[in-house]
């Protein structure tokens, strides 16, 4: 534990005013968050949840008291169990890569760059580019007749691929997209957390001829640990509510592919809300999707946590 | 931090009780002659603005705003201020594909025959009327624009084809549906380079149910698995896309845009809003297009009604109005301006319709092609999930195209697909 | 939980004649290979949103075109006096600022003072208190608009930025970020050596961490402006477009049934300049080395 003891270095004879302070001022600090958080992010919980236990639709004034059965529904929804599948496979192929490539990119933005800011402003473009711009673009790119990746694949002797068809191609596209808007956004949390690093120690490696890449595995990656953790979380968290990306790559459809081959559960819940408007089975959906990305960033802690200590 | 702790769950524990009872019901028949302030939402062009203007000089004490958002954005916040009884608009506009969900929950909407709308019922088709109803009577919307529907053709493909290029001829090479694929196969084997006979299959299976007396529903029930119709429809467009005649072009994918222009596919069933769509698309093509009669006789695709929400302040003056811009005057007026297509049957005599051509399409008359498919088109009951019993349909049917079921094997998907949403 | 608050790693100073040495070795510049990369992941960056401006400089009909149009056309003026007359874009550009400017500010002070808190204080059921905050992350947000906007409704918010505003003035993000950033960046033994002098917390917190915080403050404020521009979902629902926000906006000018990507895009476009001007003065910020001359030195 590294965290201030103060006691016992004080004394208690400091006064109380001091105490109150030890003792106090981290709840001070921490207030803001709670209270707003009671303010507007309980009711919403405690709502939907109420919700979840009716049949109730949005546009209807009779909400029928169903006790858990939509919760029994859904475990036999295989649209639901399949959403699922694919947002942990799309969550897989994109996340990883992506963590990766932002990796590398904060290193080489860490550097003594000519126009550092413009470079490090470009890390960010992706994410404010019009969505509708991106869904022209990346529909031209995997285009089955005109695309561009097909035609270089044709180079290569492989054959046209329908790339919304199939389940593997629609992932590894939607990943695509992911890995594209993505990746320079968590390039920037790495690049704020390599600023906390004494450049004393990059300077002694480069001295024992340490290259580049060995500088950060060996240097960086150990000092900005927390970070990385902080970004796993939130890349499972984030990777687990994927809607945007798969609901532009099928043009606006809610379906995700005319198999529901890409279809993520946070699309899956946006169309029984709103597509059928059926409030109670999405709020009961939305719990179990909230149960599901708990359990799955608690297993991801522990990994990565352990990879730490190995 | 106890005191906060302590104030905040006492008010939302206020706000849940109260939050579930639904707003208070303020005083809806506020007098006509004070000042009335209404807001009018849509989504996309409904040609209204001028007609805004022109309705405060009528009514000095009437104030007029009007929010404009993409159509989902539109239907999505309407649920939203329905569901919590407010901040929805006095006058809302719902479009085709949505409308089924809401008449089918008709409580948040004012029942407009309570103002008399039953005496202007013959402006409309009976089905445009049907639809904007619920299943006991009670009318929730005015009709606007409607889509009507007609068959699109490319005259320099046909004519390499070997095929007729004069509408009045195409029309004859397809009366049924059937004819249209014989047509089809054709087409296909004169081997036209880089070009198909139709698009794809979604517009063409939603044509052909339209044209059945019975669709998706029966009363209450969902009879896809047992109306030969849906069936048919399904079946027939499965064999277009197994004979070879797709041009895989999913609607609203660049490649289907830019298929207008590069002439990909041959044939397009063409609502009149696709007019204006295949203009902007293929500014060139100009001439290359026609369009003639769809086969089966009537069809539609798209349109909307404009509705009054009960929780408005002034719904005997919203509805006033609603009455008014859907009143014959005022849709030709936006037909002319705009080119919306109204669904007011008692205009298509009118020599601003029935004498209307387009020059892009080699001078077509498409005022009489469209107002004939109008007027034909039989009611058909909708029924409130038809809009995702549909998507389902169109998926399997795309599962076909794409190659990775036999039209059998879809269709017992579908089967199952539709179950799972009941 | 400890894990994420693990000790800073006790680095060990070079003897200050290598150091001297080196800093010299280290200024030298990165190589052209570095160029070579950042130049193509800057194309790839940079493609789609100059598309953008060639759509918006066309009419519509150039997204027909095969292959499409990659140059500028003539139209950009037009589309951009359009785009002005339809929607009142300078009232949803200055509420647009108000809202992700109030939202930045707030969440950055409030997630570096709790991060403060959870990295480097010590008190009762500080991890069970962090790990109900991310956990609030998790929570789906989709269908928390209905509720919310009930909410809304009865404190009557509903039409102004309050609406907007509020709700996202902290979030998880941000505190658990600045929670893992502290704990690595502020050197436990200084702020050991603060107390003994007789610093109060919150002396601590302004002489020590948020100068420390700097970086991270910048990163989080990119990051917090940009979300809150972009947000769309809830702004959508609770106001209007006569009080709107950009993205507000963004859905009238695309609201045909036929698209208009011109002007679609050309909104589009409206809409990020003001992005950028934010992201050259934050990126700015982003210096290291701030610690290093206090700690070490």
């Amino acid at each position: 534990m590294t965290q201030l003891a103060t006691e016992e270095r004080v004394g208690p004879r400091r006064g109380l005013l001091h105490r109150l302070d030890v003792k106090g001022s981290p709840y001070l600090y921490i207030a803001p968050f709670f209270i707003l958080f009671l303010g507007f992010g309980v009711f919403p919980l405690i709502f939907t949840a109420w919700v979840s236990l009716h049949e109730w639709s949005l546009l209807s004034e009779e909400h029928t008291w169903i006790g858990f059965g939509n919760y029994t529904k859904l475990f036999d929804d295989p649209a639901f169990w399949n959403a699922l599948w694919n947002t942990v496979s799309i969550w897989v192929i994109s996340t990883v890569p992506q963590l990766l490539l932002a990796l590398v990119l904060a290193h080489i933005l860490n550097q003594r760059l000519r126009g550092q800011t413009f470079w490090r402003m470009s890390a960010l473009i992706p994410n404010i580019t019009s969505v509708a711009a991106v869904a022209i673009i990346f529909s031209q790119l995997f285009g089955r007749d005109y695309g561009l990746f097909n035609w270089v694949l044709g180079l290569f002797g492989v054959d046209k691929i329908d790339w919304t068809a199939n389940t593997w191609s629609s992932h590894v596209a939607v990943s695509t997209m992911i890995i594209w808007r993505w990746t320079g956004y968590n390039a920037l949390i790495y690049l704020a957390a390599m600023q906390a690093v004494p450049k004393e120690l990059y300077d002694s490696a480069s001295l024992d001829g340490a290259s580049s890449f060995q500088q950060l595995r060996k240097i960086t990656v150990p000092a900005i640990r927390p970070t990385i953790i902080f970004t796993v979380i939130i890349s499972t968290i984030g990777g687990m509510q994927v809607l945007a990306e798969p609901l532009l790559f099928g043009g606006n459809g809610l379906t995700g592919g005319s198999d529901r081959q890409f279809q993520t559960l946070a699309l899956y819940l946006y169309e029984v809300a709103f597509g059928r408007f059926d409030f109670g089975y999405a709020s009961a959906s939305s719990w179990v999707m909230f149960l599901i990305i708990v359990v799955v960033a608690a297993i991801n802690f522990g990994i990565t946590s352990r990879l730490r200590r190995s | 931090m106890r005191r906060f702790t302590a104030v905040v769950p006492i008010a939302i524990a206020a706000m849940l009780a109260t939050a579930a009872c639904g707003s208070d019901d303020g005083d809806n028949q506020a007098a006509d002659d004070g000042p009335v302030s209404l807001t009018v939402a849509t989504f996309g062009e409904f040609g209204y603005k001028e007609l805004y203007e022109e309705y405060m000089k009528l009514h000095p004490n009437v104030k007029i705003t009007e929010r404009i958002t993409k159509t989902e954005d539109h239907h999505k916040n309407l649920a939203a201020h329905l569901a919590t009884n407010t901040g929805a608009a006095d006058i809302e506009a719902l479009e085709e594909g949505w409308i089924g969900q809401f008449t089918a929950q008709p409580s948040k909407f004012v029942d407009l025959t309570e103002y008399g709308a039953n005496d202007i019922k013959a402006q409309w088709p009976e089905w445009k009327w049907n639809v904007g109803s619920s299943k006991d009577g009670k009318v929730i919307g005015l009709g606007t624009d409607a889509g009507g529907m007609a068959m699109c053709y490319r005259t320099d493909l046909f004519q390499k084809a070997g095929l007729p290029t004069d509408r009045a001829e195409v029309s004859k090479l397809w009366p049924t549906w059937e004819q249209y694929i014989e047509t089809g196969k054709k087409f296909e084997a004169a081997k036209v380079p880089g070009a198909h006979f139709f698009d794809g299959p979604t517009v063409m299976y939603r044509s052909i149910l339209g044209q059945a007396p019975v669709g998706l529903y029966d009363g209450d029930n969902v009879v896809v698995d047992s109306n030969p119709d849906v069936k048919k429809a399904f079946d027939l467009s499965a064999q277009a896309v197994t004979s070879g005649l797709s041009a895989r072009a999913e609607a609203w994918t660049p490649a289907w845009n830019a298929g207008f222009a590069k002439g990909t596919f041959a044939t397009l069933a063409c609502p009149s809003w696709m007019m204006a769509y295949i203009q902007t698309q293929a500014k060139d093509a100009s001439g290359k297009w026609d369009i003639a009669d769809v086969p089966g006789g009537g069809g539609n695709w798209g349109g909307s009604w404009l509705t009054v929400p009960k929780q408005g302040k002034h719904t005997k003056a919203a509805y006033e109005l609603a009455k008014w811009l859907t009143a014959p005057e005022q849709e030709v007026k936006v037909f002319q301006k705009y080119g919306n297509f109204p669904s007011t049957v008692t205009l298509y005599d009118d020599p601003a319709i029935k004498d209307f051509v387009n020059p892009y399409f080699n001078n077509a008359p498409v005022g009489q092609i469209f107002s004939k498919s109008v007027t034909t088109m039989k009611p058909q009951y909708l029924g409130p999930k038809a809009g995702d019993i549909n998507t389902q349909i169109i998926n399997g049917l795309t599962r076909i195209e794409q190659g990775k079921q036999t039209p059998d094997q879809s269709w017992a998907q579908v089967l199952t697909d539709v179950k799972a949403l009941l | 939980m400890a894990t994420t608050l693990a000790p800073p790693p006790r680095h060990v100073s070079p003897p200050q004649t290598a150091r001297r040495r080196i800093r010299r070795l280290s200024r030298r510049r990165p190589g052209k290979l570095t160029y070579l990369m950042l130049t193509a992941i800057a194309f790839f960056s940079f493609f789609p949103l100059y598309w953008s401006v060639v759509v918006a400089s066309q009419d519509n009909s150039a997204l027909g075109k095969i292959p499409p149009p990659v140059l500028l056309g003539g139209n950009l003026w037009f589309n951009l006096k359009r785009a002005f007359t339809m929607v009142p874009f300078e009232k949803a550009l200055i509420n647009s600022f108000l809202v992700a400017g109030a939202i930045t500010l707030s969440v950055v002070l409030f997630s570096t003072l709790a991060g403060f808190a959870f990295a480097k204080l010590r008190f009762r059921g500080r991890n069970i208190l962090l790990l109900s905050i991310i956990g609030t992350m998790m929570v789906p947000t989709t269908l928390g608009i209905i509720p919310l906007y009930m909410l809304m409704a009865k404190i009557q918010w509903t039409g102004t930025i309050y609406a907007v505003i509020v709700p996202a003035m902290v979030n998880g993000f941000g505190v658990f970020f600045m929670t893992q950033y502290l704990s690595e960046a502020v050197p436990t033994e200084l702020l050991e050596a603060g107390r003994v002098d007789g610093c109060s917390t919150i002396r601590l917190f302004w002489h020590v961490v948020l100068p420390a915080a700097r970086p991270a403050a910048a990163v989080l404020g990119m990051l917090t402006f940009l979300t809150a521009w972009n947000d769309f979902f809830w702004p959508l629902v609770v106001l209007t477009p006569e009080d709107p926000t950009v993205q507000v906006v963004l859905s009238t000018l695309s609201a045909g049934r036929i698209t208009d990507y011109s002007l679609a895009l050309t909104g589009a476009l409206i809409a990020i300049l003001p992005l950028l001007v934010v992201f050259v003065v934050l990126g700015k910020q982003i210096i290291g080395g701030i610690m290093q001359g206090a700690v070490k030195g």
